[in-house]
């Protein structure tokens, strides 16, 4: 099996991800069907409209957090797994080389599905861990009947059998994909750069410093890893925002919980992409060490451009949220008298700003201190 | 003049401490042709990593022109070996994403050199500009390494086994552009090998033997590449 023990580690990051959004996905799932189960036992009209509320609170959030959770966990898994096969591509082109053939190798792929059932199920296990404490909070004021905790079985499904399956599926389709390739295309190291002819420059790009050019071919050798780094930073400006608003618009505890699934999406997103553009750099950087570029420059060159790109990623997640809430709250609340007023929370915005630029640049110098220690030696041994 | 004194080397620590060098001390003449010989595992890479700067002794001294290198801070031997050396290793480590002229840019930079051209000419590969490494040979990709060398004005060019993984004749053909841009660009060269035959094209050789100096000789006659003939 390819995906070996140590290689298994880092598919943490997949159970993570999955873990996050299954479990807030269950749990307004879950409160959503039993809720729905009460509504013939409710007598009094005050009641009723609590009921209505609860019911659309319970939709919004399902749509919100766990749609948009859900859909963000299925991006980022894809890209992790096409990310992962992409970089294993040498295991994959030497075993092919050896004669294996290309199911055989691209079967040792269903491990992701592990992972992801493992994420799932602790996702899921962990929901029906809250939900009685989540269902007790719910229904506070006893203004509706006591509504049971059951279990549904399509949710089981949904979300631990199915993503399993498809995950598993996929990896191995992406990697039987990749195998098709000439063996020698799969060895090589970098086959994107392979026969492209030089491009017309201009003369002003032609002035360009060797750092400025690292930069560049930095960032476009590996375009995963940019949208890896976007994807992290408008995580965290749409969950951090949106946590704010939600307070307001259902409950403080699904803005806690919004507030740190995101901030765990965003960290394992950007974790995952520093040290890849990190270890994929390692030669490089050694080499540039050895000829005597600063600690500085290193980082500058590898690590510099994508801080515009992170910036990019938090506007885009700053008016994503906006847009979303906003159509939410239209659609979900328009049968309602008291439709929750919601407006662009203009404080939380620099809160948040202020918040994502100061663990960018702890992040950044913690890789720093990683470059720094990078020598030749290291390469040397390999 | 590079100055060496009593170095002492060692890895790993307790039980499997293991002694790679063992007081090595040397002197070495500007624009000498230096070649260290041993067998593998003597401590030749480690020693030419402690006189270069990319490794500090335990103990022993390394002077360039009577300064210490080993009394400097990180961030000083950085700025030293941008100042004076050039590397040339073994398995070349090109940057893959960039081209010829990219790799070589990346040594004339530091020396802010705009005239890196004429090396890449000097080295033969002119026409190929805009290659990427994937698409040269062995000999043209160490050619490269050479050029990067040399693009940033070293007063001494450090080499770790450059003709290892080339074939008898190209390596032939890198050391011959080598000896030839030392004449033109006047540095210093330090060869580790353990093909004796390179050997005979220096001025000055040392053998070395499990961490310590076991003969220094110098050749009264340098040989050209060609004339080795291995
Ligand atoms: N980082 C390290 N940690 C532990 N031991 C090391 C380290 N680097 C080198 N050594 C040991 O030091 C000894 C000398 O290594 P060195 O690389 O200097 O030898 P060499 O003469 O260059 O050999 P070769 O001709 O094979 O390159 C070897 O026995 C090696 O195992
Ligand atoms: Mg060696």
């Amino acid at each position: 099996m390819i995906v070996g023990i140590k290689n298994a580690s880092k598919l943490i990051v997949i159970s993570i991800i999955a873990c996050c959004a299954v479990l807030v996905c269950t749990m307004f799932l879950n409160f959503y069907f039993d809720v729905r189960l009460i509504e013939s036992e409710i007598t009094s009209e005050l009641s009723m409209v609590f009921y209505n509320a609860q019911v659309s609170t319970a939709k919004v959030v399902c749509f919100v957090s766990g749609g948009c959770l859900l859909l963000t966990a299925v991006v980022m898994l894809l890209f992790y797994i096409k990310h992962y096969i992409d970089t294993h591509k040498k295991e994959l082109g030497i075993l092919k080389a050896l004669g294996y053939s290309n199911i055989k190798i691209a079967k040792s792929f269903w491990a992701f599905g592990i992972s992801t059932f493992i994420g799932t199920a602790i996702g899921y296990a962990g929901a029906f861990f809250i939900m009685p404490w989540f269902y007790e909070l719910q229904n506070e004021d006893k203004m509706l009947p006591e509504i049971t905790l059951n279990f549904h079985p399509s949710i089981l499904f949904y979300f631990v059998v199915l993503p399993t399956v498809c995950f598993s599926a996929l990896s191995v389709y992406y990697a039987w994909y990749k195998l098709k390739k000439p063996v020698l295309l799969l060895l090589k190291d970098n086959l994107q750069v392979v026969s492209k002819p030089p491009k017309h420059r201009t003369e002003k790009n032609r002035e360009l410093s060797f750092i400025e050019d690292l930069k560049r071919s930095t960032l476009k050798s590996k375009k995963t890893l940019v949208f890896f780094i976007v994807f992290a930073s408008f995580c965290f400006s749409a969950m951090t925002q949106m946590s704010f608003s939600m307070k307001d618009l259902s409950s403080e505890m699904m803005g806690v919980m919004m507030l740190v699934i995101g901030l765990v999406l965003a960290f394992t997103t950007l974790f995952l992409a520093i040290t890849t553009v990190i270890n994929g750099n390692t030669k490089t950087i050694a080499m540039m060490r050895v000829f005597g570029y600063s600690q500085k420059e290193c980082c500058r060159a590898i690590l510099g451009g994508y801080r515009p790109l992170s910036y990019i990623g938090f506007i885009i997640g700053t008016v994503y949220q906006y847009g979303l809430l906003r159509l939410m709250v239209d659609i979900v609340f328009k049968d309602m008298e008291s439709v929750p007023a919601y407006k662009f929370d203009v404080s939380v915005m620099p809160i948040s700003l202020i918040a994502f630029i100061a663990i960018y640049e702890i992040l950044m110098y913690i890789y720093s201190e990683k470059i720094k220690k990078i020598s030749i030696k290291e390469i040397m041994i390999e | 003049m590079i100055k060496v004194r009593d170095i002492l080397k060692s890895y790993g620590n307790g039980e499997s401490r293991f002694q790679v060098l063992k007081g090595v001390s040397l002197d070495i003449e500007d624009n000498d042709f230096v070649v260290i010989l041993g067998a593998s595992g003597s401590g030749k890479s480690t020693f030419l990593n402690v006189i270069s700067g990319l490794e500090r002794p335990d103990s022993g001294k390394v002077f360039y022109d009577g300064k210490d290198i080993t009394a400097l801070s990180d961030n000083e031997v950085t700025l030293f070996r941008k100042a004076n050396v050039g590397f040339i290793f073994q398995q070349y480590y090109l940057l893959p994403n960039m081209n010829v002229d990219k790799n070589v840019k990346m040594g004339a930079d530091l020396a802010d050199n705009k005239d890196y051209k004429t090396v890449i000419e000097a080295v033969g590969l002119g026409e190929k500009l805009h290659k990427y490494p994937s698409e040269l040979s062995g000999g043209e990709q160490q050619r490269v390494s050479i050029a990067r060398a040399l693009a940033k004005r070293p007063r001494i060019l450090f080499l770790d086994e450059p003709t290892g993984a080339l074939d008898e004749e190209t390596g032939r053909q890198v050391l011959d552009y080598i000896c030839k841009l030392q004449k033109e660009y006047d540095f210093t060269i330090i060869l580790v090998t353990h093909n004796l035959n390179i050997a005979e094209m220096a001025n000055t050789v040392i053998k070395m033997n499990s961490g310590k100096i076991s003969e220094i000789y110098t050749n009264e006659t340098k040989k050209t590449a060609y004339e080795i003939g291995w």
